[in-house]
């Protein structure tokens, strides 16, 4: 699954640790689901959506 | 360093701090003790703060982000396949007679840290997968 996270992020000038404190996980997560490395669970990424003020399926994109 | 992570090392080190003064004092005590009840007694003490260690892992396992639980599911699998394995073709080997034949107290006392062992290296190697790219 592809993801907007990391261009999310940088748009609001937050580092990966800031990021990981503001969804209380580790700076690892963010950073394996900013590489495609992890899809998080649907918790987390509405998480992720609500903190970036926009629904999951505009951050996160099915691979084609 | 997370507060999760945190809390574990103030949990784990007291434990395994216990661990070594009670297994040096059982050592000296097993020397000088003849009844058996208090030698099992001796013998048995180093064991609990082995449980705290195991239950500040399972507390850890169980609080950390669930990026961190994959992680150590995977090494704890991988770990336990490798150990597992190990033990069971040694075993083989040991009734093909083609091995020196250990004493059993041996071979069972290093199976927890075989086990603790492995994961740590499946831990390191299954870390970097992904932090890789």
């Amino acid at each position: 699954m592809n993801n907007r996270v990391r261009e999310l992020r940088t748009e609001r000038s937050w580092s990966q640790a800031d990021l990981a404190e503001r969804l209380d996980v580790s700076r690892q997560t963010v950073n394996a689901i900013e590489t495609g490395k992890y899809d998080p669970s649907l918790p987390l990424a509405f998480k992720v959506a609500k903190l970036f003020e926009l629904t999951i399926e505009s951050i996160f994109l099915p691979e084609e | 360093m997370r507060a999760v992570h945190k809390r574990y090392l103030r949990e784990f080190w007291p434990a395994m701090a216990a661990y070594v003064v009670l297994l040096l004092g059982s050592v000296w005590l097993l020397r000088h003790l003849e009844s058996t009840p208090l030698r099992v007694l001796a013998t048995l003490v180093p064991v609990i703060p082995i449980v705290f260690v195991l239950r500040a892992m399972f507390r850890v396992i169980r609080d950390q982000d669930e990026l961190e639980r994959r992680i150590d599911l995977e090494s704890i699998v991988a770990a336990g396949a490798v150990v597992g394995l190990g033990f069971f073709t040694y075993g083989l080997l040991l009734s093909a007679n083609v091995l020196p034949q250990p004493r059993a107290e041996t071979v069972a006392i290093w199976v927890l840290p075989a086990l603790f062992f492995c994961f740590g290296v499946a831990k390191c190697l299954v870390g970097r997968y992904y932090r890789g790219r």
